[in-house]
């Protein structure tokens, strides 16, 4: 058979077997190459409750190359793109090893959820706002968790996009009423990070001109 | 390339004493017309102005460098063959660096290479250096289950580096195979999550097919190649030659030298030497072109005269306006008196419409009449118009205007050179008339093919003295300059327009001799125009109008 197919036979089957893990690896078609892997959000962090879902593709020369891997679900982490789900990891590039599996890379995954790496970000934005004010950050992510990741919260129904860029409703209304475009001005004070103690270094004028241009 | 390392002259001393060193054909022109009387060129005693030294070395001969210098470090701290090329590697082979970090922590730098353990080796019998893999049989009992891909057939061979991480042989090899395939990676490190060891030479060797390992040898010179400033591995596809180029290793070098060097091959490199007839692989290595490249930067054709930052600056330019320039750049334009589309197919700018018989020049689109046999002033800018310009709007327009002046002469002498190949092509078939309706012989009507080289060569520098013109600070200097350049261009034209003229039996004497005066009159222009371009560089006689790196702030222009 097949060294590789022949190996991730085996281990969608070892993650099966194993009761003590809480990571699971499905099949999305009938092709084992084209997987979905996931995992409860670690416990005292801002995705406690969440679950995550994940994209897994394992290239030609698995395992002697690293799998692809992407978030599915939204996450609000300086790792992971915001907008793509792509996630900033070593051991899916250059720190690979063939020993390396399936589960242990979704465990990686789940503890990175655990301990951001901010100096060596993914989404730019979203490590400016970690760095500037963890407290909001955490909020954000928090509020991502319960409407992305199915984490039970009460009133979370639709989406908020205030909450969702992690600003303060009071500033967004504070623009809008100014005659500028909701939608717009949650964009502009996302880019500028109007968000913590950068609030006071960011003159009304300097978010004005961005909010003109 | 690594900025950190240390150049030291000693290594530059190294690679030019070594007798070992196999020496391509130095003729670096490629031509040297040793059989046509009718080229009296100077034979080439000294190296000209606008040529650098250098030297061709073959795969061999660079393995033969990294040879030496293993068996130095061998030598120096007594470690064996497979570890001092593991340290050498990782140490960007600086030897003193090497030397100095071993000696400060023996281990440390071990380690650090991938040529031993963190901890020490579980006792072993003997503490032979192991260069073979070596088949580390299960401790237990004889079924061995492979980590890597689960296989536990019976006959499967597990191996292991030296820190005992075994994986069956079929998964060392697919291993090794990706990393020197996939990610054109030479350190093979062992596949246990944090395990640092690097696979030895050997262990590489016995892994995987023959045609992978001699990809492996490739990375290995090509690693040691960036390692060293004065190397530089050809760029022509398939090639494996390096060129060595003290005189431009350094960047300052740059601004004063414009290193074009060749490998000394040409062509395409012969995948297998059976396929070839030793007629074809002649052929082969007459016609080919020759693999020139410039050392100094990214571009792998003649630059002359201009030096790299200036080039490049001006590639980018075009790169940044191609979409205003691209209009320029299409092969057809419409004759301007009736309007019908003319094709440009031959190097010549001396077009005439087939309708209506209007005779024009290609680059300005003005008469040719106008032109005559002067071809007057159709290489210089006429900056006059840029004194009116008042407001901005008219002076962007003005600037565009300029931008497209020499752009448009650029892209000419590149569309001209490139249909040289359709011009070679008729004067094969013209040569062959000339054998039937006269009395010469082979080597009699070579006269053509030279004079259609030397059109093409002087192309390639035409092209570039419209970078350099472009950027060149107003002034005297400027004016010779482009003096220089229009008496090539003009030579050029003439010459390219009596290759295309037709054959007449009774005139091929008067035509011979012709196309043989001009040539050697081309290739006169040609000289003055790189001499004294370079000399100008050594001299640092040439202002720019803009930041060129290595140069002087550019002087204010006037409006
Ligand atoms: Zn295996
Ligand atoms: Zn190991
Ligand atoms: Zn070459
Ligand atoms: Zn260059
Ligand atoms: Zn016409
Ligand atoms: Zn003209």
């Amino acid at each position: 058979m097949d060294a590789r197919l022949r190996r991730v036979n085996k281990e969608i089957a070892d993650c099966k077997n194993d009761k003590t893990s809480n990571i699971r690896i499905d099949l999305i078609d009938s092709s084992p190459f084209h997987l979905k892997g996931s995992f409860p959000g670690p416990e005292d962090t801002p995705y406690q409750g969440g679950h995550f879902e994940v994209d897994i593709v394992i290239p030609e020369s698995y395992p002697f190359q690293p799998v692809k891997m992407k978030f599915i679900t939204k996450v609000y982490h300086p790792n992971v793109s915001s907008a793509s789900g792509a996630i900033c990891l070593d051991i899916l590039k250059d720190a690979w090893s063939p020993v390396l599996t399936l589960k242990s890379t979704l465990i990686s995954l789940q503890s990175l959820l655990c301990s951001p790496e901010p100096n060596d970000p993914q989404d730019a934005e979203v490590a400016k706002h970690y760095t500037t004010s963890k407290h909001s950050f955490d909020e954000t992510a928090r509020y991502w968790t319960k409407m992305y990741a199915q984490a039970p919260g009460a009133g979370v129904t639709k989406e908020d996009t205030v909450a969702a860029a992690g600003l303060e409703k009071a500033h967004v209304d504070q623009f809008e009423a100014l005659g500028f475009p909701r939608a717009k001005v949650v964009d502009v004070l996302r880019r500028l990070n109007y968000r913590g103690a950068n609030v006071a270094q960011i003159t009304e004028d300097r978010v004005v001109e961005e909010l003109l241009k | 390339m690594s900025s950190d390392y240390e150049f030291s002259d000693d290594d530059v001393d190294n690679v030019f004493d070594d007798e070992d060193i196999e020496m391509q054909d130095d003729d670096s022109d490629g031509d040297d017309g040793g059989d046509m009387d009718d080229f009296k060129v100077a034979p080439k005693t000294t190296r000209k102005a606008w040529e650098v030294q250098f030297d061709s070395l073959t795969q061999a001969s660079i393995e033969k460098l990294m040879e030496k210098d293993v068996e130095h470090i061998r030598g120096i701290l007594g470690v064996d063959e497979s570890k001092a090329g593991l340290l050498l590697r990782h140490n960007l082979w600086n030897k003193e660096r090497l030397i100095e970090q071993y000696m400060d922590n023996p281990d440390k730098t071990l380690i650090a290479a991938g040529a031993a353990m963190p901890e020490p080796e579980p006792p072993r019998p003997s503490r032979r250096p192991s260069r073979k893999p070596k088949a580390s049989a299960s401790p237990k009992s004889d079924t061995f289950v492979c980590s890597i891909c689960f296989d536990d057939a019976p006959d499967i061979t597990p191996l292991s580096l030296d820190c005992g991480h075994a994986a069956c042989s079929g998964c060392w090899s697919a291993y090794i195979t990706s990393k020197i395939r996939d990610e054109a990676e030479h350190a093979c490190r062992c596949m246990a999550e944090g395990c640092g060891l690097v696979a030895s030479d050997e262990f590489v060797r016995s892994a995987v097919d023959e045609d992978t390992y001699v990809r492996f040898e490739e990375l290995l010179v090509r690693h040691f190649v960036a390692c060293m400033p004065h190397l530089k591995f050809c760029p022509y596809p398939s090639c494996t030659n390096t060129v060595s180029c003290p005189g431009a290793a350094s960047k300052t070098s740059l601004t004063t030298v414009v290193p074009i060097v060749s490998c000394g091959a040409r062509g395409l490199a012969s995948t297998s030497s059976g396929s070839m007839t030793q007629s074809q692989e002649l052929t082969r290595q007459v016609t080919g072109k020759e693999h020139k490249f410039c050392f100094g930067c990214i571009i792998d054709s003649d630059h002359r005269p201009v030096v790299c930052g200036v080039a490049l600056l001006w590639l980018k330019k075009c790169r940044d306006d191609s979409e205003t320039a691209n209009w320029i750049k299409s092969n057809t334009k419409e004759c301007s008196k009736c309007m019908s589309t003319i094709e440009k197919n031959g190097g010549c700018n001396h077009m005439t419409c087939k309708k209506c018989k209007h005779e024009f020049c290609w680059v300005c689109m003005g008469p040719w009449s106008e032109h005559g046999t002067a071809w007057y002033s159709c290489n210089r800018y006429d900056e006059k118009g840029g004194v009116d310009a008042r407001d901005s709007q008219s002076k962007s327009r003005a600037s565009l205007e300029r931008y497209l002046h020499y752009y448009n002469r650029w892209a000419n002498h590149e569309q001209s050179a490139k249909l040289a190949l359709d011009l070679f092509a008729k004067t094969e078939k013209k040569m062959e008339e000339m054998q039937i309706t006269s009395a010469l012989t082979w080597i009699e009507v070579q006269f053509m093919k030279k004079a259609v080289e030397e059109v093409d060569k002087c192309r390639m520098t035409l092209k570039w003295t419209y970078a350099m013109a472009y950027y060149l600070a107003k002034g005297n200097q400027k004016d010779l300059f482009e003096d220089n350049q229009r008496d090539l261009e003009r030579a050029v034209e003439d010459l390219s327009e009596l290759l295309e003229s037709p054959i007449e039996p009774e005139n091929i004497p008067t035509l011979r001799q012709k196309v043989t005066d001009k040539t050697v009159y081309v290739q006169k222009r040609n000289s003055i125009v790189l001499e004294d371009t370079a000399e100008g560089f050594l001299e640092g006689r040439w202002a720019w109008n803009a930041t060129v790196e290595g140069f002087e702030d550019p002087v204010p222009q006037d409006p």
